[in-house]
């Protein structure tokens, strides 16, 4: 019996014993992991894992159950327990029933485009590059440490739902990083540089200069430590989009997930202050900020032929110059805004966890004239340059944030001047996006990606990308994050 | 899945594995969660499982696979596969011979497996969700939260002979209470479902979602705060990070240079104790090593660092490795009366999205959640909008006024810590509710 068979005998069996809705997916997952200390290689592993998932709508409630069993009997008795879940929730079910948007059945096969199977890549081979970018970080003097990893990841996932549906997908994700660190007598300080996640193969990896990069990387992490302590008070900041991809999942991915914003999420991630009644009117940012989702982009970590509600991956605005005009959505959500179909957001994060709205490929779109990083760097009379993701922290509702990065630098008078450490800015989500003031164009548009976004009670982990080119926001608070 | 049949499992993949050293571990669990949003239902869950990892080493080249399906053919592919690695591996010169069967002399046995938490079925937490949500409705206010429960087993096995078996139940109840404007949380964690109420859960969100309606603006700055013990385990947990050894004699973590020195407040002591029977850990570590109990600050001074075997070796000294649970002793004060003797300060009920921003000091920042309140006088006096902190954690660790009577708090049922008093706690900046 094929996993689609598998798959199609869960989902029938859970609608003969009162199921109105079900879907089935079985999930088989491969990783692999190699982990390097300096100059010795720490550990490899390769571990893998598979398993059913059935939800059911029944009796007006949802039930999910899951199992390892992938057989006829296992199929069955998943669906029964998913019935049997569902109806015990009927206790307490929303007074009008669960409303389900409708989604045409979809047929077929995505697959992650790829020239090399990272699978196929010997570990020594793997393991040989982070060495060899260690080798080269630990030469630079006042370096004492460099850690390395490598990750990659292979789903082949099968789904059914009794509405017709029956697709199959085989997504490959890769990633590479390392961390140097610098120590002297009083302190230590850490850089980072990685071959950002992606849904791609090795050659991903491949043309990541992550040996290239060593050394920089390595002087930087000691010039950190004689960084000058960031100042106190407001300055424009120049965020590059290795740091800009964090700020951005904080403050409008999550802030604009239907769940969260109806309060579904709010025991546990929390939910929005961009709630349904300010739709088509809050202004979000200034009128160059153009937010895009993106689950049809190549290489995005969230982009799927469809989603775990069975709906196919779609590319739309939530904020349109400055305006929040949408939220990313799922089946169940989706019709508190009046829209007839979901937008695809709603995935889980393996086969033992049940589908949720999760962030979509969320990025700012670049500015529309010619405008580099020089440029905007020279426009620039007295501001700091942040490069990568540091400290992150934003309140529950998404508004009052704070958040600091890998490295910093000082701009005055338009040029790029002294590295300044432990910066930290804070800011309330709408005046920071309303600051928006200049995004350099398409040509230096770059997707970054987030692996360990949790959310949902019991907890998942997801994985999304967000692309953008370096933006300038105007008079951002800034403090040192060590007082 | 029960002790002789992991014990069989263990056995049989010694048996198919060609390496000198192999060393077993595998799991099983199941577990299920209700949850509500709105006063009703919204997902309810129920899952089962196992896993099964291997490490294989000739010398000191050694390699890891795992997988969740124990088949036969299945166990034969992940030996394979954790053999070739190891092959294809540089020698690790921090890798640790097996530890021998011996150790499982020393391993303790405490009370955490508890059938009447397994068999609470969905219709029963559905039924204890219900009655909860007519207390909170009662209030005036709406709930969401979760219910859950689960079950583990954990064995290991190696060819030195080694064999070990643990298991435990555990049961989560978090409610969050809230009005149109304002919120009130409460959660109860057990090993044994029976000792959860949660109505009782219930009540005391409603009764802190009530207080916290229509909040007002306070301006930032230093305050003397009562955090209830969920508030004081978030973020206690950002001090573990710092006590790795290793890191520390190589210069980077906060606790360098600390080790034997008093650098904490004298009523501060953090240790773990496995056989506590408030929070009872395991029996062994991850390589078999048996837990025992260790003094980490001890009336405000480092008194141990988490060693690796290795690191141990090197140093001579005897391993630890981490924390197996978190106890930070308390001399029984209530909360109430913290407040009374409080002058002017902020009872927090706990905090949200904690992240370390510099873990040389290590300075965190976070946001308060679900009921803020100023006392004034003594007494509360009113809500007030949530605040962001940035704090020293050593040196706020010296400005502990007062402790209560430590209890399981946090999202690990390993915490068991107390309310505390400290004073000038430093908020830098104010939100919008």
């Amino acid at each position: 019996m094929t996993e689609l068979e598998l798959c199609s005998r869960a989902a029938d069996a859970a609608k003969r014993r009162g199921a109105s809705y079900a879907d089935a997916r079985i999930v088989r997952s491969r990783t692999q992991g190699v982990f390097t200390e300096d100059l010795r290689v720490a550990g490899i592993n390769d571990n893998d894992s598979a398993g059913l998932g059935v939800r059911v709508i029944a009796g007006g409630a949802w039930g999910f159950a899951a199992s390892p069993r992938l057989d006829r009997r296992g199929a069955e008795e998943t669906a029964r327990r998913a019935v049997e879940v569902a109806k015990a929730g009927s206790l307490a079910r929303p007074a009008r029933g669960i409303r389900w948007a409708k989604e045409p059945p979809h047929r077929g096969t995505f697959r992650t485009p790829m020239a090399r199977d990272p699978f196929t890549v010997p570990v020594a081979e793997k393991a040989g590059i982070l060495l060899a970018a260690a080798r080269e970080a630990l030469k630079v003097r006042g370096v004492k440490k460099c850690n390395g990893w490598i990750y990659i990841f292979r789903e082949r996932k099968y789904f059914t739902s009794t509405e017709g549906t029956a697709t199959e997908s085989d997504v490959v994700m890769v990633m590479a990083q390392y961390a140097v660190t610098a120590v002297d007598k009083t302190t230590a300080k850490e850089r980072s540089f990685e071959a950002y996640p992606c849904h791609a193969g090795w050659e991903h990896i491949q043309e990541t200069p992550l040996v290239g990069e060593a050394r920089r990387v390595g002087e930087e992490a000691v010039a950190k430590l004689k960084g000058k302590t960031c100042p106190t008070g407001r300055k424009d900041l120049i965020l590059l989009p290795s740091h800009l991809a964090l700020t951005m999942h904080e403050s409008i991915g999550h802030a604009t997930e239907l769940d969260r914003v109806l309060g579904m999420e709010e025991s546990m991630a929390g939910s929005s202050f961009a709630t349904v009644d300010k739709l088509g009117k809050l202004r979000y940012g200034s009128p160059i900020m153009n937010i895009v989702c993106d689950n049809t982009m190549p290489h995005g970590l969230a982009t799927h032929g469809w989603d775990d509600d069975g709906v196919e991956g779609q590319k739309w605005h939530v904020i349109r110059n400055g305006i929040l005009v949408d939220y990313q959505t799922s089946r169940e959500v989706c019709h508190a805004i009046a829209a007839p179909r979901s937008r695809g957001s709603c995935r889980a994060d393996s086969w033992g966890a049940i589908p949720i709205i999760r962030q979509s490929n969320i990025g700012l779109e670049p500015g529309g004239e010619p405008l580099t990083l020089e440029e905007l760097i020279a426009d620039t009379k007295d501001g700091i340059l942040i490069d990568g993701m540091g400290s992150f922290s934003i309140d529950q509702k998404r508004q009052n944030f704070q958040f600091g990065g890998d490295c910093f630098w000082e701009i005055k008078n338009g040029r790029k001047r002294a590295m300044l450490s432990d910066l930290t800015y804070q800011a309330i989500t709408t005046e920071f996006w309303g600051a928006l003031d200049a995004v350099c164009d398409r040509r230096f548009w770059v997707p970054f990606g987030v692996t360990n976004c949790g959310k949902g009670d019991p907890m998942q982990t997801a994985r999304m990308t967000h692309g953008s080119a370096p933006a300038r926001f105007r008079k951002i608070r800034v403090r040192p994050g060590v007082k | 899945m029960n002790e002789a049949r992991a014990y069989e499992t263990i056995s049989r993949v010694l048996r198919l594995s060609r390496a000198p050293s192999t060393y077993v571990g595998m799991g099983a669990d199941q577990g299920s969660a209700t949850r509500l949003a709105d006063n009703v239902i919204t997902q309810n869950v129920r899952s089962e499982g196992a896993w099964l990892s291997v490490e294989c080493a000739w010398g000191r080249k050694h390699g890891s696979a795992s997988t969740n399906d124990l088949s036969d053919g299945s166990l034969k592919d992940v030996v394979r596969r954790a053999e070739e690695i190891a092959k294809a591996s540089p020698p690790d010169p921090e890798f640790m011979p097996l530890i021998g069967r011996d150790e499982a002399k020393k391993y303790l046995e405490t009370r955490r497996w508890f059938p009447r938490t397994l068999e609470l079925t969905p219709l029963d937490k559905a039924r204890h969700l219900v009655a909860a949500v007519r207390k909170v409705k009662s209030r005036g206010l709406r709930v969401s939260g979760a219910y859950s429960t689960s079950g583990w087993i954990y064995a290991i096995g190696n060819s030195a002979g080694l064999r070990g078996f643990t298991r435990s139940t555990s049961a989560e109840i978090h409610l969050t209470a809230l009005g149109k404007a304002g919120s009130g949380w409460a959660q109860e964690l057990a090993e044994d479902a029976g000792e959860m109420d949660p109505v009782r859960v219930a009540a005391e969100a409603a009764d802190i979602g009530a207080r916290a309606q229509k909040p007002s603006d306070l301006p930032a700055g230093k305050y003397t705060v009562i955090m209830r013990p969920a508030a004081t385990a978030e973020l206690l947990s950002f001090l573990i990070y710092g006590l790795d050894a290793k890191a520390t004699d190589e210069g980077h973590t906060f606790m360098r240079g600390k080790l034997g020195k008093k650098v904490f407040g004298g009523n501060f002591t953090l240790r773990s104790d496995p056989a506590d029977p408030r929070c009872p850990g395991g029996p062994f570590h991850g390589d078999g090593m048996a837990t025992r109990a260790i003094d980490w600050i001890r009336n405000g001074t480092v008194e141990n660092l988490a060693y690796s075997r290795y690191w141990a070796k090197k140093k001579n000294k005897k391993p630890t490795w981490g924390p197996e649970n978190v106890i930070v002793d308390g001399e029984g004060k209530a909360v109430d009366e913290m407040i009374a003797s409080t002058e002017r300060g902020l009872l927090i009920t706990r905090f949200w999205y904690i992240r370390t921003v510099d873990p040389m000091v290590p300075s965190v920042t976070g946001m308060t959640r679900d009921g803020l309140f100023l006392i004034e006088n003594g007494r509360i006096k009113r809500p007030v909008k949530n605040m962001r902190f940035n704090e020293n954690l050593v040196d706020m660790l010296n400005r502990v006024e007062a402790t209560g009577e430590p209890q399981k708090a946090g999202e690990w049922s390993g915490f068991l810590v107390p309310a505390l008093q400290v004073r000038d706690f430093n908020f830098t900046s104010t939100t919008k509710f």
